[in-house]
């Protein structure tokens, strides 16, 4: 007789059980049993990177082309594809899992991934981006220290009036909100404390608000949290409010990666049944997370992190508010706001200070969000007078162009190769990921890893470096087919075209060798065209070239680790005088942390928001033919490249 | 008074490609000729020099084209199934100065015949004719790289246009034209920056410039005409302004693509209003030529007689100054 329900034991490699109705798909029984597998396409069956290996029982699963005839003698299926018949043992193969919580704060000392997972430290003593003074401190979130006098029958203000009057001695605010809630519990509080209490203040939409009263003197104690939430990574860090000290910073994988990895993909899943939900949860969870971790870390009450700063692209703002992001990818493409006021940070499930704020960094447009603005604002380029751009390279490539008169920024979607994600053997930056790759003329490879740890895959980075090697020493041509007809035994022919060996599997942390595809190259290629190509048209629109270009600041998940000559090399950046770049790491977090401590901070990002101008690429139709142009290495205007020499 | 009329001043000659090599030049032809070489846009004489007329090379296969229509077929009907008389009718009849032999026979749907079985094609083709030749792969990658190679070889010194090299299999042609002194097709598929990215990637395999014939890929009359002219038009200026990359000859396939036109072939029974197909066929395929002609094209593939004839007479006027 068949049960209705089967118990699926996950072994990733710990073993997790949930029970489940039949025919239950093994990557949804795996997300509600809290283990978690790849999956870039959100359970279409497409990616390929949901693979994992029956042990014991009985599935049924859709056939797939991502399954080689030898992984499947081996009992791999996908976990998206395959339905639970019976009790299973599932064992989720290294390659498979989703390791989210363990790029913490060990790897972050480790790796010192600048860009991504910047430290405090770094962040601190590290180049900065912001001379310290340019905005007057004046953070979302402030205490101010009471001792009230005592009424008499001579002074017979109520209570609240009291209050106000001691805060406008000191500050001059005309207008001054206060909640039912507060008022309720003043009358008591005050003659509990003796009239010595702590008043928390917060900046809501042009007011101020009494957030909370406290007993006695806690104003020194007054905490926030700056975020950049990522499509692929959410860092969170954590600030005194009255100081400015940044007291530690940490970055999570975004969990809504299972269930798509790109924007497009979370936003078809967010209209599926229970989909926004989910999402809305998953980055909840994220953000809950980190700020549990740090408040522990540095041995603070929770209570104390008064207000949280939120930069991010428009979708991931709206799946955090869990507002509807359908009509982002329907044209004429408007999302529903842009401009999120305060709110308390409660209201989306952020567990801080019960009365705290959340604050949202003002986006542009749908694709141009907050964390650009934020960006933006951290590179100063609203501020220079000379003729800057700033490229996020990251699945949605967004760019900015112009200087303290006028800015323009459009976005391009790059698509996700270069974050490791639809590449054969791609990974995200962290321990294991090789990062620099080097080809000797004999063809002898050398790669180094994050971590100095065995190699597990290839990061942005590391496709860079290996894309300029391999055209380099003329093992692949300048459009990215390899040019050897004769095979070694580093190329080869794979499943999927012509490959190139990296890493064989013995000196690997997995069961297969790492190699480059055809097919990689290609997904590189384009993702490279892309954002060259639109660089290249807002530069057109604005009857101006690369070369009027006086700096240049790259911000997103190289970090450190961008090899600019190699980014030349293969047509990602423009072939400009080297020194006109910087790097700014994660520019979204640096600037969320700015507007979180000051209010003339997050005027500018306002104006910033308001004052830039959206170019959208898709109606361009000079863009497909630069993009085409740009399909080559370095490109096909060999003379807009002159100092990229091959072998 | 005169009104004086602006002048355009290029900085950039587009090169002359010679197909066809003479006894004393190591060959056996009795004839060869060159394109290309302008100076200015197609036939604006005041501005620049069109040192050579636009050459029509005749097509011809070596097994019986299966999708000709009847009017295509009635000029040729007694020599389609032989290729050596059937260039013999071309230059002695129609006179040809140039013959394209596509070895069709090659493709696996259409005879699968063997890389000797083409050699040997394209030798008797040569032995029996003294015009140049443009030979064509059968359009499968992996057997043109099994047969080219080898009628590059058995060529060899004939100085030969060979096609055609697209982005995905110009290596092996490149290769086999270099070793063997030949010219070759560059094609692309109606883009300028592909055009250029194929010439770019067999100039990096050592090849000469002057040796390269771009096919843009042109549609025929009221399939994307407008299309491809405006792309051969863009290449021209960019050519004709210094991009070395992209100043080759052109040659347009002009047969194959205007007898795929309805318009074209299909017979008066089923289109009354459209009139005799026998002389509707001819015209769509002469104007399909002339007006890749005003585009820029050096080298015209054709296929029909009568149309050869028109545009024949059609270049001798546009080349009176």
């Amino acid at each position: 007789m068949d049960k209705a329900t089967y118990t699926i034991t996950f072994f990733h490699p710990q073993a997790t059980q949930i029970e489940v109705n039949k025919g239950r798909d093994l990557l949804s029984a795996a997300v509600a049993a809290g283990v978690h597998i790849n999956s870039s396409c959100g359970g279409d069956g497409v990616c390929g990177r949901c693979k994992v290996i029956i042990k014991k029982g009985d599935v049924q699963s859709e056939p797939s082309g991502r399954i080689s005839m030898l992984e499947r003698q081996k009992g791999y299926v996908l976990a998206c594809q395959s339905t639970v018949h019976s009790d299973v043992d599932v064992e989720v193969p290294a390659a498979s899992r989703l390791e989210l919580d363990k790029i913490s704060e060990q790897d972050l000392k480790l790796l010192r991934l600048k860009g991504i997972y910047s430290e405090a430290s770094d962040i601190d003593k590290g180049k900065r981006i912001i001379a310290k003074d340019i905005f007057a401190h004046g953070p979302l979130a402030t205490k101010l220290y009471l001792e009230l006098p005592a009424p008499s029958l001579t002074d017979t203000v109520s209570d609240l009036e009291r209050l106000y009057r001691a805060i406008r001695k000191i500050k001059d605010i005309p207008i001054i909100q206060t909640g039912l809630t507060n008022i309720k519990r003043l009358g008591r509080l005050f003659r509990e404390s003796n009239w010595k209490v702590t008043v928390l203040l917060g900046k809501r939409n042009g007011t101020v608000e009494i957030v909370s009263v406290e007993p006695g003197d806690t104003s020194q104690r007054n905490f926030g949290i700056g975020l950049d939430i990522g499509t692929t990574t959410v860092s969170g860090q954590l600030v005194n409010l009255n100081t400015k000290e940044v007291l530690a910073t940490k970055a999570t994988y975004n969990k809504q990666a299972t269930f798509g990895s790109d924007v497009i993909s979370r936003i078809v899943y967010a209209a599926e049944g229970e989909g926004l939900e989910k999402l809305h949860h998953a980055v909840i969870d994220n953000i809950n997370a980190i700020i549990e971790a740090l408040v522990q870390e540095l041995k603070i009450n929770l209570n104390d992190v008064n207000a949280v700063m939120c930069a991010g692209n428009t979708t991931m703002a709206h799946l955090l508010l869990r507002v509807d992001p359908t009509f982002i990818r329907k044209e004429p493409y408007v999302s529903t706001a842009n401009f999120v006021p305060v709110i308390r940070a409660a209201e989306a499930g952020i567990k801080i200070n019960p009365r705290g704020l959340l604050s949202c960094v003002p986006g542009v447009s749908t694709y141009v969000g907050g964390d650009i603005t934020a960006g933006v604002l951290a590179c100063g380029l609203n501020r220079t007078d000379k003729m800057t751009m700033l490229i996020d390279v990251g699945t949605n490539g967004e760019i900015v162009l112009g200087n303290q008169d006028w800015l323009v920024s459009c976005a391009a979607s790059a698509g996700p190769a270069f974050e490791g994600s639809g590449v054969k053997c791609g990974m995200r930056a962290t321990a294991g990921a090789i990062q620099r790759v080097a080809i000797s003329p004999g063809g002898e490879t050398k790669v180094v890893t994050i971590g100095q740890a065995k190699p597990k895959g290839i990061c942005g980075s590391g496709y860079i470096d290996c894309l300029a090697e391999l055209f380099q020493k003329g093992i692949i041509d300048r459009n990215g087919k390899f040019s050897r007809e004769k095979l070694d035994a580093r190329i080869r022919m794979g499943e999927e075209g012509q490959e190139f060996v990296l890493v064989f599997k013995q000196d690997a942390d997995c069961d297969y060798d790492i190699v480059i595809t055809e097919a990689d190259i290609e997904n590189l290629k384009r993702s490279k065209g892309a954002i060259y190509a639109a660089s290249s048209i807002l530069l057109k629109k604005l009857n101006l070239g690369f070369s009027d270009i006086e700096q240049f600041y790259i911000a997103g998940g190289f970090g450190t680790y961008l090899d600019i000559d190699k980014a030349v090399t293969i047509g990602l950046l423009p072939d400009l005088q080297r020194k006109k770049f910087s790097f700014v790491g994660n520019s979204s977090l640096i600037g969320s942390r700015e507007i979180l401590l000051s209010s003339e901070a997050k005027k500018e990002a306002e104006a910033i928001a308001k004052k830039m101008t959206y170019l959208e690429l898709s109606v361009e139709h000079a863009y497909m033919d630069e993009y085409v142009s740009a399909l080559f290495f370095p490109h096909t205007d060999l003379s807009k490249f002159p100092s990229v020499k091959t072998k | 008074m005169s009104v004086e009329l602006l002048k355009e001043k290029w900085s950039n000659t587009i090169n002359s490609l010679t197909i066809g090599a003479t006894k004393e030049q190591g060959g056996s032809r009795t004839s060869i000729i060159t394109a290309g070489g302008e100076s200015t846009l197609p036939y604006l004489f005041s501005e620049g020099e069109m040192p050579h007329r636009p050459v029509i090379a005749m097509e011809i296969f070596d097994v019986e084209p299966t999708d000709w229509p009847p009017v295509l077929k009635e000029p040729f009907k007694d020599v389609l199934n032989n290729p050596v008389e059937w260039a013999k009718k071309c230059v002695n009849k129609y006179q040809a100065q140039s013959l394209c032999l596509k070895l069709q026979g090659a493709h696996p749907d259409f005879g699968n015949l063997s890389a000797d079985q083409a050699a040997a094609t394209v030798k008797s083709v040569l032995g029996a004719v003294g015009v140049p030749l443009i030979i064509l792969g059968c359009g499968n990658d992996e057997k043109d790289a099994a047969i080219l190679p080898k009628c590059c070889e058995v060529a060899k010194g004939e100085n030969c246009l060979f096609g055609d090299a697209t982005e995905k299999n110009y290596k092996t042609l490149t290769a086999a034209c270099l070793a063997d002194g030949h010219n070759i097709i560059a094609e692309s598929p109606i883009d300028i920056n592909i055009a250029k990215q194929v010439n770019i990637l067999i100039s990096d395999m050592g090849f000469d410039l002057n040796k390269i014939a771009i096919n843009p890929t042109i549609g025929a009359l009221g399939y994307g005409m407008e299309y491809a002219y405006s792309i051969m038009e863009r290449a021209r200026l960019a050519a004709l302004s210094g991009d070395k990359m992209l100043a080759m000859p052109f040659i347009c396939f002009v047969g194959q693509e205007a007898w795929r036109a309805k318009e074209a072939k299909g017979p008066q029974a089923e289109h009354p209003q459209w009139g005799p197909e026998a002389e509707r066929g001819p015209v769509w395929e002469a104007t399909t030529a002339v007006s890749m002609l005003v585009a820029g094209a050096d080298i015209l593939v054709m296929r029909h007689p009568q149309a050869v004839a028109i545009v024949r007479g059609t270049i001798e006027k546009l080349m009176e100054k």
